[in-house]
């Protein structure tokens, strides 16, 4: 499956960068590694190599090297990697404190607040987009309500700070609960045997909770990365051209039918992902820890007893929810606001044009509710086949694996490739078809929607699972085993279990890829009435935003919807 | 070896893939067959619309196009334009909108896959000379021939090779807000606008993202030269311009007051009177009196299978009443001399006093490289 609807398709692309008339060549890679506009001073490295370190004997010379690198000032794809690094230490920053809120916490709405941390993630670019300008612009709330308090304004849209902050919003909740997941994973006996032996809380977290957290966190701040280094729209929308992109240039080329020098210009960018994928999977099974089926006690919102430390506690937690609802409710409350305001104010016309479009649309034209239901029919089917996928990938390619590091690198590669890529390869590929003794095989409609989707989605689960499995104790399977389960047997009832809040993770991750994926549906679907909620968002803008954003908000409430119903069921199943 | 239980449990998903279809390469198209079993076979064709329609007498017209031709928000000529000729001839009209416009039909002919579209709607000047470039083999589309185009405006027709037939234009201008900071006028000029006083004040799009986009760039290289517009567009980067993603990227920061100017099109109080805005916050400036043209086009495909009904919707297309209820719909300029267009319309559709626009000719081998040279030195970091 992976080969036919992603490897294959790829390579139909990249084939173009290694293929030049009909003969094998490096000679489009090198051009890209080659060219400073690129790759800044490593291409000096690599045109010149004996001129370039010579001249670095120069001191000063070695210091502009080393002051260009540290400030991203190292070609376009050196900006690329410099920004998705801020983007992913901001994206940590502020997705900890929320792991921290969510699994050590209790509080009425947790269960609910921990399914919703998905949600930017299903949101369209240019639904962000017009929830930063609208909340972060310059007539926005946030600068009327920093001049009411008397600090000034900030010119915050533009600028690279609007791309890191558009980064973490939508990366910063990923990081929150792929942590949060690992935490609640953590054994309390171990902790209490610890501090039974004299240990401090701070010793005690130091040392036994936060290197199983570790894991995770890579995780998140690993996907994160891969994420922003191919990030493209939103980084044109909010940043503008001086902060072009890899991706930028790639989609550039392809548009123009340059295919030597995008395919090119993304087999550079995808051999960088791969290799940042392959570091964090060779860490990932490096690590131990040890996971039990008793998580630590959480602690009330409103302590029993206002204690300094409880206090303190308390305020840190205050302060975040304050920096949180800024960050993400406030996008997300502009946009629902755009949706009900017109030009003579308060006005329910955006979603009227909704109903109309759906009761008088032409059969070729997007209607509401056909979105609705593929978006959700697709998200099952992708959730049917992605959650074994990703729990198969994560066992094979566990530490007890042999080769897994590179077979888990490669697995990843959903990630790693460029979108621009896979849609043009899927287009090759599968809508184009191969042909077969005379018979054009091709693959388009909602079926191959679903694959799709899968494959982009099951590396979440494999990252979810697979740190949850490589903590438990071997001694528990090898102790199944002897028993006489099979190895499936003791997968299913021993490690599954405990591993459990990363599946449910996992699977809201893959809904909310499903739900939110654009360039693969719109080849696959095209022409078809296998459009989905995104679609239908990107089919409505115009001129005025109203009935694009009353699209927006649809897709919001019914992807919310559908996190509940997953965290619930998740939930459920672990109890019977 | 239990783990096979789970391999199995992944192959289920090969087998659903089979949701595909499987065609005879020879020209048999009755010999489709789905290797599938029992998916619904609606969902199987490799084309690119529902073209499953029944065919009547007449014969079914495919005519492909960008998807807000048919489908935009506010009015799209789409739907009327087919009731219009399904009642005028004796066949039935169906849409192809692939994602990738142009480009898919491009790439389909290169990876030698037929192409089911008779007619293509929705041409510009640069698009045909990115086809002209890339294009491996045969032709994809055919020459006009026989089609009526004695009335199409001579300084719209940008196909020298006679296959594309303009049916509508829109000038590109700046939209600009004369309320913002209580009083705001746009500058009358390319150079106006590199005055310290128009600091931060404008929205432009990407080239390579944007219609507007290009449309803007190549008038500043029509207004300042092939030699002179990178050093014009260094100058206007200093003054702080923004040249975000798409048209609507920049045009929802404008609106949301990020910036007073927008490069947009020159009907921009079309869309303002009938949404009841303030028209003062929709105000046309037409840089050195010139508007940049961007006139659209059709052709009909080289292996339509429809030659003569393609020409004939074609001619039909630009009779006087559809040039008129094209322009409305699509929020455009006529491409006739003669088309009926609606008094009013012209109230709020601003035409500029200069049109201007690179010919097919002048773009040929320049447009890429334009381009690309503003890319490197706008983003160089």
């Amino acid at each position: 499956m992976l080969v036919a609807v992603f490897y294959y398709p790829v390579a139909t692309v990249f084939v173009e960068a290694a293929v030049v008339d009909d003969r094998l060549t490096l000679a489009p890679v090198v051009a890209v590694l080659a060219d400073p506009f690129f790759t800044g001073w490593v291409a000096g490295l690599i045109t010149d190599p004996v001129g370039f370190l010579a001249a670095l004997a120069d001191p000063g010379a070695l210091w502009d090297l080393l002051a260009a690198t540290a400030t991203g000032r190292v070609g376009i794809i050196g900006f690329t990697a410099y920004q998705a690094a801020l983007s992913t230490v901001l994206s940590v920053a502020i997705g900890l404190p929320a792991a921290w809120i969510l699994a050590r916490f209790e509080f009425r709405g947790r269960r609910t607040l921990r399914s919703l941390t998905v949600l930017p993630f299903v949101l369209p670019s240019i639904m962000v987009a017009i929830g930063f300008v609208a909340m972060f612009g310059a007539n926005g709330p946030l600068n009327r309500a920093l001049v009411a308090l008397g600090l000034g304004r900030v010119d915050l849209l533009f600028t690279l700070e609007a791309i890191l902050l558009a980064h973490a919003f939508y990366n910063a909740p990923l990081v929150a609960r792929i942590t949060a997941a690992a935490w609640e994973g953590v054994d309390a006996s171990m902790v209490e045997t610890a501090r039974s032996l004299g240990a401090s809380p701070t010793w005690a977290f130091l040392h036994v909770v936060a290197p199983q957290l570790l894991p995770a966190i890579a995780a998140g701040a690993t996907l994160t990365f891969l994420f922003t280094f191919a990030s493209f729209p939103i980084v044109l929308a909010l940043g503008g051209f001086e902060l072009a992109t890899v991706e930028v240039f790639v989609f550039s080329q392809v548009q123009n039918l340059e295919y030597t020098g995008a395919a090119a210009l993304a087999a550079v960018e995808t051999l960088l992902s791969l290799g940042i994928t392959f570091a964090y999977i060779r860490y990932e099974r490096r690590e131990r820890g040890s996971r039990g089926a008793r998580p630590q006690p959480r602690r009330p919102l409103l302590p029993a007893e206002w204690t300094p430390g409880a206090v303190l506690t308390r305020l840190a937690v205050a302060g975040y929810a304050a920096v949180a609802v800024v960050l993400f409710v406030g996008p997300l409350a502009s946009m629902v606001l755009a949706s009900v305001t017109g030009p003579d104010g308060f006005t329910l016309a955006n979603y009227a044009f909704l109903v109309e479009r759906q009761a008088t649309g032409a059969a070729f034209r997007v209607k509401p509710l056909t979105a609705i239901r593929n978006s959700l029919v697709f998200a099952a089917g992708a959730l049917a086949l992605a959650v074994p996928m990703g729990v198969t990938v994560a066992v094979l390619t566990g530490k007890r694996a042999r080769g897994g590091s590179l077979v888990g690198a490669l697995a990843m590669a959903p990630f790693a490739v460029s979108g621009i890529v896979v849609g043009l390869g899927l287009l090759r590929g599968l809508v184009f078809g191969v042909e077969v003794a005379g018979w054009r095989i091709t693959a388009t409609g909602a079926l191959a929607v679903v694959v799709a989707h899968a494959v982009g989605a099951y590396p979440f689960v494999t990252r979810t699972v697979g740190p949850a499995l490589s903590g438990i104790d071997r001694r528990l399977v090898e102790s199944a085993r002897s028993l006489g389960a099979s190895r499936a047997r003791a997968l299913v009832d021993v490690e599954l279990p405990i591993a459990w809040p990363g599946v449910v993770a996992g699977a809201a991750f893959v809904v909310a890829i499903s739900v939110g994926e654009f360039d693969a549906t719109v080849i696959l679907a095209s022409g078809t009435d296998s459009y989905t909620m995104p679609v239908a968002v990107q089919r409505y803008i115009g001129r005025r935003l109203g009935p694009a954003t009353a699209m927006g908000v649809v897709l919001l409430v019914v992807t919310s919807l559908s996190f509940l119903v997953i965290e619930r069921f998740g939930g459920f199943v672990r109890e019977i | 070896m239990k783990r096979r239980a789970f391999l199995a449990g992944a192959g289920v998903g090969v087998a659903a893939l089979a949701g595909c279809s499987a065609r005879r390469t020879a020209d048999d198209p009755t010999t489709e067959a789905t290797t599938d079993s029992g998916t619904d076979t609606a969902t199987n064709t490799d084309t690119p619309a529902g073209t499953t329609t029944t065919a009547d007498s007449g014969g079914t017209l495919v005519v492909a196009t960008y998807s807000p031709f048919v489908d935009a928000p506010s009015t799209s000529p789409g739907s009327w334009l087919k009731r219009e000729f399904e009642s005028a001839f004796d066949a039935t009209l169906v849409y192809q909108t692939p994602e990738n416009e142009i480009n898919y039909y491009i790439e389909r002919r290169n990876a030698g896959v037929d192409i089911e579209a008779d007619v293509y709607v929705g041409l510009n000047p640069d698009t045909l000379v990115r086809l002209d470039e890339n294009l491996e083999g045969d032709a994809l589309f055919a020459g006009a021939g026989d089609v009526e185009a004695g009335t199409v405006k001579e300084s719209l027709s940008f196909d020298p090779e006679g296959r594309a037939v303009p049916y509508d234009t829109g000038y590109i201008s700046l939209v600009y807000d004369s309320t913002a900071g209580s009083e705001f006028e746009a500058p009358a000029t390319f150079d106006g606008l590199l005055e310290p006083a128009y600091e931060g004040d404008l929205l432009a799009q990407n080239p390579a993202s944007s219609a507007t986009g290009r449309a803007f760039l190549l008038h500043t290289i029509d207004a300042k030269g092939e030699d002179g517009y990178l050093d014009y567009w260094s100058a206007l980067q200093d003054n702080g311009v923004r040249v975000l993603g798409k048209w609507s990227d920049a045009y929802a920061a404008y609106s949301n007051g990020e910036a007073p100017m927008v490069v947009s099109y020159s009907t921009d109080q079309v869309f303002a009177s009938r949404a009841n805005e303030d028209l003062a916050q929709h105000q046309i400036r037409f840089l050195d009196d010139q508007g940049y043209a961007n006139p659209e086009g059709m052709a009909a495909f080289a292996d339509s299978d429809q030659p003569e009904l393609a020409r004939q919707f074609m001619s039909f297309v630009l009779r006087p009443e559809i040039q008129g209820g094209i322009a409305v719909r699509n929020v455009a300029f006529p491409a006739t001399t003669d088309a009926q267009v609606p008094e009013d319309y012209a109230q709020y559709a601003q035409e500029p006093p200069e049109a201007v626009t690179f010919t097919y000719d002048q773009l040929k081998g320049n447009l890429s490289g334009w381009i690309e040279d503003w890319e490197r030195q706008f983003a160089s970091k």
